[in-house]
């Protein structure tokens, strides 16, 4: 394949140019409201503070605290097994889901539609979608009503909901969506003669998904993973309602701090946050680098 | 910008003679506006200011709003906070967005030395001497003292000085703002399902009631609530409990840590609605709760009560201030809102949701004899009682639980609070809900 | 492939689709059958009767638990249009950028990310500080979309990866080799074959921009969105009015999406249909 930069280019302006052009407003916008306001968060996680004020002078407990404490370790552990119980769900039921809707549905108009269902439910309103939780897993929900008419259970299960199974009934919802929207985006790429070539050398359908999708649609599961990972990770009102904050993660935590207005132990969790966030990104970027693969 | 104190605005410089120009301005227009046919010039100066009040939902209520800018030749625009942690930071970060705010008792400890808020003359409220002792000289309508643990209406009612920068407990002629609604808090219950009467906080903690026990989110008041429970137990014995020490907060944390890996927590409430469905699905048979949530379980047909423990009740009242860059005209204007606000008309409203007004003598001609007697007085209701918006929320006959306002309000065990070793309870709640 | 008998897989598929699907709609249905609520009905089961009556509410504009919704919605609309206009634009040159290698690419993806990352409120908290030390006031139009931004730009920039990944960069150097110009490669080449993404960017925009409220909520200045204001009542004594307004949201973007999808196909059609000839 040819690349970009070796072709003649006729235009008036170097191509390096042109993109340093192209990236600079949003590059602007990163500087002035995330890069500016993150320094500001980095300078206050190092100052003192009391009841909503921040003092100018230097208190390095802060971080002691959110680099040795077991509470850290606590949290970490447990944003951590929520993002990996989600990521091995999300993962291989988006992908499968795709799947089906790519190659097995024969009808565009029913893959359009299905998509549509698929994608409806994230844009409703977040604390509203939340709140309708209650009537289907509280205690006097319609699932514990409806075990207990079968006779299945004597009395209601208190587990379904404010619990960390409620919260992961949420986060399975809400994010098996973007697995399916960037693996079906991937799949939409790969050209049908590919699969109609292996299938007539006589390879079985297994052998199609694992050694031709799969290998494609990597960079797709990539950018879900990554938006899986962020979410989970920064996420304070799916955790917050459907675990009835009595289950703290991360989010949470910094959340926990903000309410009580202590602002330099949520700014240094959310700093350490970050940095942990990117090192899983550059990781996953890894195993698939999503830019590399436009320049190709 | 690293050498400045972040979060915490600058301090604007005093405007000086601000009270002296304000007084001659304000009382001035403020008097001609409300005891004289109000002036042409007047009338048409006001017209085109808006007042912002920033609140949150319970008070920022549209049919308030409606009738306030029926009454007042100004506009007034209310916003509802999304929750308290975005009021606060409002205020304090973009504080001239706002004209006027009100505010949980709890709040104004974030106000000291900020220079947000605004002095508000005694002279220029009109209604200061009618309103109830408990907030004018922090005591009883008999004289006695009312409780000081945790944040007391009279720990944070007067600025020391026009500066407006510390708190005085004993009068002075700058007040913080002006009280508008406050009530007793204390343990809803679900009597059907408990078959027994509940008279103490101890119960809170009760083994028997595993699982089915709701403490209402937040640092502060989720706190207040164990402390009643934990002294009602004997478990622990506070010096004073609005205001722990760091032993008291370990002690504290440690026990609710060990109920809590035992289940004993259903869920944390963080606001009105989740408390309602918490209380109405028989998800939890008793917590801590607001009053107009206990009637909104009970209009739904189920049963709920909501009277006194031994112990007392938990108090909290809210705070309407002005914000200090008002000049001139906005100034006024937000001087006569607040005025009108504990004129009668909105302080009866409130009162038909179970909360109290701090002029209760300008509340009594809005209300009937009927409603007045159900909610100040305990009296049995003689007709159906409704709520604000026309809704049958007491049969006839029934009396409030809890009684008369002094029964509730004369019996407070704990105010809301913010301890001063907040920032060491916080950590330590941490701990707790990650237990 | 299509007149073969369906294998297995399929109908194994068919019905963890089916399963998914009834699992990501059962609150949905609660929520929807809520909204129908009598008027003395509360927020969850048992229904009191049924009616049509916290749509009147909503729509009367006046009663219980009803806040400023009309107003709230009308700004967030307003806000919402202007950034999705924004995130497309920025989005979509940013995007370009990305199919060649540049000095400070690494940087811009990254800070892209920090963006996702950092907790909302940390970020809205941050820059409402940053226009108070500078002394401005904050507004919908300056700040409130600024903060919205932060968090739509990221996904913009993502959806074009995804978008430009199915773009061959061949097309585009045939394109050069035939003496067009930039913009005539942006109009005629490049736009036809990215459209479809970039719809799907503004309504990422437009959506993600209506659901925001933690960066939001401390910039906006004066006059609710409309998840504060939802929220706002959350807080309060809150009515099966938020179930009226939650079906209506779907109803809404049921329409805005299927509005789109017709869009897209019928420029899908066009375009093959030029390829074709």
């Amino acid at each position: 394949m040819l690349s970009s930069q070796t072709s003649p280019s006729r235009a008036t302006i170097p191509p390096k140019l042109a993109s340093v052009l192209q990236v600079t407003p949003m590059a602007l916008v990163f500087l002035a409201l995330v890069i500016v306001p993150l320094g500001l968060i980095f300078v206050v996680s190092f100052l003192d503070y009391n009841f909503a004020q921040v003092f100018p002078e230097l208190y390095l407990e802060t971080w002691v605290d959110v680099l040795t404490s077991d509470l850290t370790l606590a949290l970490y552990l447990k944003t951590f097994k929520f993002l990996v119980i989600v990521w091995a769900i999300t993962a291989p039921l988006g992908f499968a889901i795709a799947y089906f809707l790519a190659f097995h549905l024969r009808s565009n108009w029913l893959r359009t539609l299905l998509v549509t269902a698929i994608a409806i439910p994230f844009w409703t309103s977040g604390p509203i979608r939340m709140v309708s939780w209650v009537p289907l897993l509280g205690r006097e929900g319609v699932v514990n009503q409806t075990l207990m008419g079968a006779g299945l259970i004597d009395e209601p299960l208190g587990w379904l909901m404010y619990s960390e199974f409620a919260v992961l009934v949420a986060y399975v919802q809400m994010l098996t969506m973007p697995m399916i929207a960037t693996a079906l985006n991937s799949m939409a790429k790969i050209p049908p003669s590919v699969i109609q070539a292996a299938r007539d050398a006589g390879a079985s359908e297994w052998q199609i998904v694992r050694d031709i999708i799969f290998p494609l649609v990597r960079p797709g599961l990539a950018i879900g993973t990554i938006i899986v990972t962020t979410a989970i990770m920064g996420d304070v009102v799916m955790v917050k309602f459907m675990g009835g904050s009595q289950v703290n993660t991360v989010g949470m935590s910094i959340i926990t701090d903000l309410n009580a207005f202590m602002y330099p132990p949520a700014a240094a969790k959310s700093i350490l946050l970050l940095i942990v966030v990117l090192s899983i990104v550059v990781s996953l970027l890894r195993f698939a680098d999503i830019r590399k693969e436009l320049r190709s | 910008m690293t050498k400045s104190d972040l979060p915490a605005t600058k301090t604007p410089p005093r405007r000086r003679g601000l009270s002296r120009r304000g007084l001659l301005k304000s009382g001035a227009a403020a008097a001609a506006a409300s005891a004289f046919p109000a002036p042409m010039l007047w009338a048409q100066n006001i017209k085109d200011v808006t007042i912002t009040h920033l609140g949150q939902s319970y008070s920022t209520i549209p049919e308030i709003e409606a009738k306030a800018n029926e009454d007042l030749g100004f506009t007034v625009d209310m916003q509802t906070a999304p929750d308290p942690t975005t009021h606060v930071n409002r205020l304090l970060t973009q504080p001239k967005s706002v004209h006027v705010t009100d505010m949980p008792n709890t709040n104004l400890k974030y106000f000291t030395g900020r220079g947000v808020l605004m002095p508000v003359n005694v002279s220029e409220y009109k209604y200061w001497d009618q309103t109830l002792s408990l907030f004018t000289k922090g005591t009883y309508p008999d004289g006695t003292e009312a409780s000081k643990q945790g944040m007391a209406p009279i720990k944070a009612q007067y600025w020391a000085d026009e500066n407006a920068q510390e708190y005085s407990l004993t009068p002075t002629d700058y007040l913080v703002g002006v009280p508008l609604y406050y009530n007793a808090d204390t343990l809803g219950i679900r009597p059907d399902l408990i078959g027994r009467p509940i008279e103490s906080w101890a119960e809170l903690l009760n083994p028997e009631f595993s699982g089915r026990v709701a403490l209402q989110d937040g640092v502060s008041i989720g706190v207040a609530d164990a402390a009643m429970a934990l002294e009602a137990m004997g478990e622990i014995t506070y010096g004073d409990k609005g205001n722990m020490t760091r032993e008291e907060i370990d002690k504290t944390i440690d026990v609710l840590t060990a109920l809590k890996r035992e289940g004993h927590f259903r869920s944390f409430w963080t606001n009105f609605d989740q408390s309602v469905q918490l209380m109405a699905s028989g998800e939890v048979l008793l917590q801590s709760m607001w009053s107009p949530a206990v009637t909104e379980v009970r209009t739904r047909g189920i049963d709920c009560t909501y009277k006194g423990m031994k112990e007392g009740y938990r108090g909290w009242y809210i705070m309407m201030s002005a914000m200090n860059h008002l000049e001139g005209l906005e100034r006024d204007c937000a001087i006569e809102y607040m005025n009108w606000m504990n004129s009668g008309w909105a302080g009866a409203f409130i009162s038909r949701q179970g909360f109290y007004n701090s002029v209760p003598e300008n509340v009594k001609p809005f209300m009937t004899e009927n409603e007045w007697g159900y909610w100040y007085e305990g009296q049995p209701a003689t007709e159906d009682i409704l709520n604000p918006y026309g809704k049958v929320m007491e049969k006839a006959g029934v009396s409030r639980d809890g009684g008369s306002i002094w029964e509730r309000m004369g019996n407070i065990g704990i105010w809301n609070t913010v301890m001063d070793e907040d920032r060491y309870l916080v950590r330590r709640w941490q701990d707790f809900i990650a237990a | 492939m299509s007149t073969r008998k369906r294998p297995l897989s399929f109908y194994l598929l068919a019905g963890l689709t089916t399963v998914f699907l009834v699992y990501v709609y059962a609150p949905m249905a609660c929520l929807y059958i809520l909204s129908f609520q009598g008027p003395e009905g509360g927020m969850s089961f048992p229904m009191v009767g049924w009616s049509t009556h916290w749509f009147q509410t909503l729509f009367s504009g006046e009663g219980q638990g009803l806040g400023d919704v009309p107003g709230a919605f009308q700004r967030s609309i307003r806000l919402a249009a202007c950034t999705a206009v924004l995130t497309l634009v920025i989005s979509v040159t940013a995007g370009l950028a990305y199919r060649r290698k540049f000095p400070g690419s690494g940087a811009v993806f990254y800070a892209a990310i920090a963006s996702m990352v950092l907790p909302g409120i940390f970020v809205g908290f941050g820059i409402a500080l940053m226009f108070n030390l500078l002394g401005w006031q904050v507004n919908w139009f300056t700040s409130g979309i600024g903060a919205q931004l932060t968090w739509t730009l990221p996904f913009g920039l993502l959806i074009m990866f995804i978008v430009l990944g199915r773009f061959r960069s061949s097309y585009e150097e045939a394109a050069v080799d035939l003496g067009a110009s930039a913009s005539q490669r942006f109009r005629w080449v490049i736009l036809p074959i990215i459209l479809p993404g970039v719809i799907g960017i503004a309504m990422a925009g437009l959506t993600s921009s209506y659901e925001e409220t933690a960066r939001t909520s401390l910039n906006v200045g004066m006059g609710n969105t409309m998840p504060m204001e939802v929220m706002g009542l959350l807080n309060a004594a809150a009515t099966p009015v938020l179930f009226a307004i939650g079906t209506l949201t779907t109803l809404i973007s049921f329409s805005l999406i299927i509005l789109s999808l017709v869009v897209m196909t019928q420029l899908a059609k066009r375009r093959s249909m030029r390829t074709n000839a």
